[in-house]
């Protein structure tokens, strides 16, 4: 039944060779755990993209109960936590989730340096590489405002003082970013878009770049 | 369009689309054609990926349901007494901002100047670090430099901390995340309701009674903390309706010998003094107001 | 497609390539045409769909200032020499969001006997500052270390000293009005 199904669509779409591609590619020994035991430092990046997914998911459900509004998000941010069912857990994942997606990342960034992994012809996946980070440490920032409570609220204005102390255009860019002159219900709303939609679309475009640029290139040899 | 093929080559088409059939066989390669002991993604290695990836999961979620997510009071813009905190990823830029050079009139040197030249040698790496050497110890500008930032950052991320912590206490302040679990905690001990903090900020509303009273001169240190308009700040409580909650013998002992992370009082008043503001405090009662 | 346009080459050009004359063709081939005109629809489109996104995003930065206006805060008989916390209410329109929130002045009295009024927003980076809380007579912010004197002028870490109310004493009332930048110092 299921034979058939895979063969009707493969003879319409040719699939097969797109998912042969990912299963069947050789894993070289150096990266093998089971081989060599020092290789679980390889893992990071693998366990990055797997709470990434978590963040992306628990984050989905989250958006059920939460209000991105001045005078609603604490207290939707409270309920969920504290009368939905399970709520202590997701918002804990998607809590813990965004610190342990740093740590790995971290780690990850580390092992990629530490084994010179980023040289020729790898330097634009680094670069790439890199740009991820920065989109999760946006994701951040954006992230801790939107409980408002007064631990958000106090540490976004800090980080608008510090963007504001950016020569010539840090004026505006306060302005733009808080979306109007105070941190208040349009910052609020301004950071939900950027947490939940801009970042976001902007990681899982620079996530597949850099799958794609793996699978062209390869994971780099031995030392 | 099929100019580059040779006219020998026939390439074939799924139906009539332009999807070319693959001539990939769909067998897997035989690995012995590799060196080493390499093996297919799928399943064999990425089974050993997901073993770590179970592991990481359990743990993970042994960490979630210890430690809930934490959620302070809802955000005040005219509480003075909140210690800003970013997290914990920020606290090495969050203290660098506090040294000479990078801070007063050159902290653009510090919020834009240190941090820009650090993650634009990061971003660059590969750029800067040219060299065919792939071993991090051949290569010890780079290692050198990376590593020396790291341990900068970990220990601008311990001061920061430790600052914080101080602040703390000298401040007498609990984080507000921990106090609302404490008080949440106690609540449920005494078998009374959650404490409900959107609740708390419109019960805030009862008038100060006998605002004419001498002990209102006496009382003016206590509305440094307590709010100017004694409506409290944050996770000090309001002293408005105060004689709802306590009787005049409770307010006072905590006059005396403080209460939690309220310092005792008794070295700024004398016993009669103290008694005079419990007096008049007790009698801020709800109903007293109206 | 490219054996297809040749047999359409127009008859100067063949003459042309009989005679071994390099073809210098100045008009814009077809394919050229094509590409440009590809492109510029394709631009018109990026741009007529995003630019008015770009307005909607950028929208509070060209916002006219709203005026400022005073507000009664305290007596003026209650005005010390000692910085004093005060707090009063103005009507802040935030988006679609209307409140009274409670700003925070320290209002004391000057060495020249004038009342004025201090912004306890940090100067450094926006935290808020509280006076005398290490007994030394001296704002201090609790982030960063920053410290001011009475007059708010700035003594470390902070840039800047501290903004300054506008103050109006009207009928001894003191009344206070938008921020400005420091003037005592």
């Amino acid at each position: 039944m299921f034979k058939g199904i895979y063969n009707w669509i493969d003879d319409r779409l040719d699939i097969t060779p797109m998912w042969r591609d990912v299963a069947d590619h050789e894993v070289p020994e150096h990266v093998n755990p089971a081989h060599h035991f020092s290789a679980f430092v390889y893992c990071f990046g693998g366990l990055t993209f797997f709470i990434t997914i978590i963040q992306i998911l628990s984050g989905m459900f989250l958006t059920m109960y939460y209000v991105p509004d001045i005078i609603n998000a604490y207290a939707s941010v409270d309920y969920l936590q504290h009368k939905v069912a399970f709520g202590a857990i997701v918002r804990g994942m998607h809590h813990w989730g965004a610190s342990l997606v740093i740590v790995m990342m971290f780690l990850h960034t580390l092992r990629v340096f530490f084994t010179g992994s980023y040289k020729a012809p790898r330097e634009m996946n680094w670069v790439v590489g890199m740009l991820i980070f920065f989109i999760m440490l946006g994701l951040g920032f954006t992230g801790y405002l939107l409980p408002w409570d007064n631990k958000a609220y106090f540490a976004t204005k800090v980080g608008m003082q510090i963007a504001e102390s950016v020569p010539y255009i840090g004026v505006y860019l306060k302005e733009l970013m808080q979306g109007g002159e105070i941190v208040g219900a349009q910052t609020l709303t301004r950071f939900f878009a950027i947490h939940v939609f801009f970042l976001p679309g902007a990681l899982l475009a620079m996530l597949a770049a850099h799958f794609i640029m793996i699978r062209r290139q390869g994971i780099s040899g031995p030392l | 369009m099929a100019h580059g093929h040779k006219s020998t080559e026939k390439v074939v088409y799924v139906g009539d689309s332009r999807v070319r059939k693959g001539t990939m066989p769909n067998t897997p390669v035989d690995y012995t054609a590799f060196p080493g002991k390499s093996e297919a993604f799928i399943p064999n290695f990425l089974l050993k990926e997901w073993m770590v990836g179970v592991v990481a999961l359990v743990g993970f979620l042994a960490l979630t349901i210890a430690h809930p997510a934490p959620l302070g009071y809802p955000a005040d813009p005219t509480n003075a007494s909140f210690i800003p905190m970013p997290d914990w990823y920020f606290l090495f830029l969050y203290q660098l901002l506090k040294y000479p050079y990078v801070s007063g009139d050159f902290v653009v040197l510090g919020t834009v100047g240190v941090p820009g030249v650090a993650f634009g040698a990061l971003l660059l790496a590969p750029f800067l670090d040219t060299g065919k050497e792939r071993r991090f110890y051949k290569r010890p500008i780079a290692s050198g430099l990376l590593i020396l930032s790291i341990l900068a950052c970990v220990y601008l991320t311990k001061v920061s901390w430790d600052h914080y912590q101080h602040q703390l206490e000298i401040n007498h302040v609990t984080p507000e995340h921990i106090d609302r679990a404490n008080k949440a905690r106690e609540a449920y001990e005494a078998g009374q309701p959650r404490p409900n903090p959107i609740q708390q900020q419109g019960a805030a509303e009862v008038p100060i009674v006998d605002a004419d009273d001498p002990a209102m001169e006496l009382a003016a240190t206590c509305l440094s903390c307590h709010g100017t308009d004694m409506k409290g700040q944050g996770s000090i409580p309001s002293l408005r309706g105060v004689g709802d909650r306590l009787s005049e013998e409770q307010i006072a002992d905590i006059i005396t010998n403080g209460q939690g992370a309220m310092p005792s009082q008794a070295d700024q008043h004398t016993p009669e003094e103290i008694d005079q503001i419990a007096a008049w405090l007790a009698k801020q009662k709800a109903e007293a107001a109206e | 497609m490219e054996e297809k346009e040749r047999t359409y080459m127009p008859d100067e050009e063949r003459q042309r390539e009989a005679t071994h004359q390099p073809v210098r063709r100045r008009e814009m081939s077809r394919r050229q045409f094509l590409s440009y005109t590809l492109g510029g629809a394709t631009a018109f489109m990026g741009v007529g769909a995003v630019l008015p996104m770009i307005r909607f995003a950028v929208d509070p930065l060209l916002m006219p200032q709203a005026e400022g206006t005073f507000v009664k805060v305290v007596e003026e008989s209650s005005v010390t020499d000692e910085p004093q916390e005060f707090r009063f209410q103005i009507n802040q329109i935030d988006g679609w969001y209307e409140s009274q929130p409670e700003l925070t002045a320290w209002i004391s009295k000057g060495s020249d006997g004038t009342i004025f009024a201090l912004s306890p927003i940090c100067k450094h980076l926006g935290c808020t500052i509280n006076w005398n809380t290490q007994n030394d007579n001296q704002y201090f912010c609790p982030c960063h270390d920053a410290k001011y004197d009475k007059d708010g002028k700035n003594l470390a870490v902070a840039p800047n000293p501290l903004d300054e109310y506008e103050v109006e004493i009207r009928e001894g009332v003191v009344y206070l009005g938008p921020l400005k930048p420091n003037t005592r110092v």
